[in-house]
């Protein structure tokens, strides 16, 4: 289990996150959802130890073992364009990795597992450049799958993807979530973060406002309150 | 390969000069076995030459290399960045006051101190960005300030000497340069090699390389650290040579598909091949009166290269 308390941080030197504490326990999916700007990418940093905060929290704080405990797949994900897709995933066993070390058979087989969950073997030897988006995203969750970390947080992974690609990557977390890790996701569709997550955690200007199960927490006072629309997609003028 | 053809190359400089020497005379002379005035242009001016082509060349390719890698920007170079031009000043403020001694210390020390401000100006943003605002500027200082020397120079000689030394020459090279240069070199390279890993990670950006264990802050101060040692070591003995350092590495990513840090030893070896053939063909080619001078032709071939790469980047 994972526990954050009272954690503050901020962004460009404005106070993002406000005191916001929370447990996680393995096996969870927790959506991570709030209006623009609430918060969520910040909070997410500061929980992966990109960002300074203050507050305590139960990661470790050694960047070197951070690095193999909590996978970070970042907003609008890059990698150089000519980078073959293999070698891009094999960057998720950096953090195992001397700088002039080879990757060994448990590396080779870390790979092997989360680009057969992500279906990305077959682009293995494509470059990235000529990659649609969707197979992009796969590619990025492949490598961060492919560090075997048991925490993985996800900004808005599914922001920008297809119906097709968006479920496949929701699919994707939750069946690494049911083999036990902790995944905590940045969503903006509310129906996704309905449908696949255990909990749901709703920012609103920087604070948690509600951490409740997915099945109760999106609750027509907080769609009211936080999001400004009505139970039937109305916006609140 | 590419060491193999930076040898040829180097092997082929000592055969190419005003002297018209035999094979048999070169072999002998590396050994000190063909006559004394032989043996000396071998050793005392050619294989020196040669060699510091080379250094100056591995310094200039793997710093470029370094710095697209941690930019990851295509057109990042030493000479656009400021290292060189922080060198530069320091060999003009030397040359200036005469004091021809103090040329290499203060070239490597302009080096040293410009790679610290840069370091000290991108503190509060560390990274990619904060090194290019920063180099920017500090070159752009050091060259205002270059300009001001030479506005000052106190007679038109003087002022010729400036300008002749900062078009970059190997003329006046000899062994007490290569014990310079050679070993400064090496470390910088050193420390810009050890810096691979992290710029491989750090083609996924800087949020995702942090996630991975790369600090983003020690990655930069090698790479600083680094640059300025193989920039201020090879314009202490050469002069400003420009562009080695942009299209090297861009050849070399287009040739061979090799990651960033594979890059770094490759483009060292490919800049070491470039200048030692460049620097023969100057040899080559010179006949009586001025020489074409090393920093001018890399930069008449490096400037068409860098100009159909911003076209094509736009």
């Amino acid at each position: 289990m994972i526990s954050i308390e009272n954690i503050s941080a901020r962004y460009a030197g404005t106070l993002v996150v406000k005191d916001v504490s929370a447990q996680a326990r393995p096996g969870e999916l927790i959506a991570l959802v709030g209006p623009n700007g609430s918060g969520k990418s910040t909070l997410l940093k500061a929980i992966a130890g990109l960002i300074k905060h203050d507050g305590r929290s139960s990661l470790p704080e050694s960047s070197s073992v951070r690095a193999k405990n909590i996978s970070y797949l970042a907003q609008n994900s890059t990698a150089p364009n000519l980078r073959k897709v293999k070698d891009i995933v094999a960057l998720g066993r950096s953090p195992f990795l001397g700088p002039f070390s080879k990757l060994s058979p448990r590396d080779k087989d870390a790979i092997e597992r989360a680009a057969t969950l992500c279906q990305t073997s077959q682009l293995f030897d494509r470059e990235y450049g000529a990659l649609s988006g969707g197979e992009k995203m796969r590619v990025h969750l492949s490598r961060a799958l492919a560090t075997e970390a048991p925490i993985l947080l996800a900004d808005e992974p599914i922001t920008a993807l297809d119906p097709y690609y968006q479920i496949s990557v929701m699919n994707i977390l939750r069946e690494t979530a049911n083999d036990g890790k902790i995944i905590i996701t940045a969503l903006h569709d509310l129906g996704f973060a309905n449908r696949f997550a255990d909990r749901i955690w709703v920012m609103q200007d920087g604070h948690l406002v509600k951490d409740e199960a997915a099945s109760t927490a999106l609750s027509s006072e907080i769609l009211k309150t936080v999001f400004r629309i009505t139970p039937n997609g109305q916006a609140i003028a | 390969m590419l060491s193999i053809v930076c040898l040829l190359a180097m092997a082929l400089s000592l055969f190419i000069g005003p002297s018209n020497l035999n094979a048999g005379e070169v072999i002998s002379a590396l050994y000190g076995g063909a006559a004394p005035s032989v043996n000396s242009i071998i050793q005392d001016i050619r294989l020196p030459r040669a060699a510091l082509a080379a250094v100056v060349g591995a310094g200039l390719g793997a710093s470029g290399a370094a710095l697209q890698g941690f930019t990851r920007n295509p057109l990042a170079a030493p000479g656009l960045l400021g290292f060189s031009a922080c060198a530069a000043l320091g060999a003009v403020v030397a040359l200036y006051f005469n004091a021809d001694a103090w040329i290499s210390p203060a070239a490597i020390g302009f080096a040293v101190i410009g790679a610290l401000a840069i370091t000290l100006f991108s503190r509060r943003k560390p990274g990619a960005a904060g090194l290019v605002l920063a180099g920017i500027g500090i070159g752009a200082l050091a060259t205002a300030i270059t300009g001001l020397i030479m506005n000052l120079a106190p007679n038109p000689w003087a002022l010729s000497e400036l300008v002749y030394w900062l078009m970059g020459s190997l003329k006046n090279a000899d062994g007490s340069d290569l014990l310079i240069a050679g070993p400064l070199t090496g470390i910088g390279c050193l420390l810009l090699c050890l810096s691979g890993s992290s710029l491989r990670v750090l083609g996924l950006g800087e949020d995702t390389a942090q996630s991975l264990g790369v600090s983003v802050g020690r990655t930069q101060i090698l790479i600083v650290i680094g640059c300025a040692l193989c920039i201020g070591s090879g314009v202490a003995v050469a002069g400003a040579i420009g562009f080695v350092g942009l299209f090297i590495p861009h050849i070399l990513r287009f040739l061979t598909g090799a990651d960033e840090a594979w890059l770094i030893p490759l483009s060292a070896l490919g800049g070491a091949s470039f200048l030692v053939m460049i620097d023969t063909l100057i040899r080559a080619t010179s006949g009586p009166g001025t020489p074409l001078y090393l920093g001018i032709v890399t930069s008449l071939i490096g400037v068409p290269f860098f100009l159909w790469l911003a076209w094509r980047q736009t």
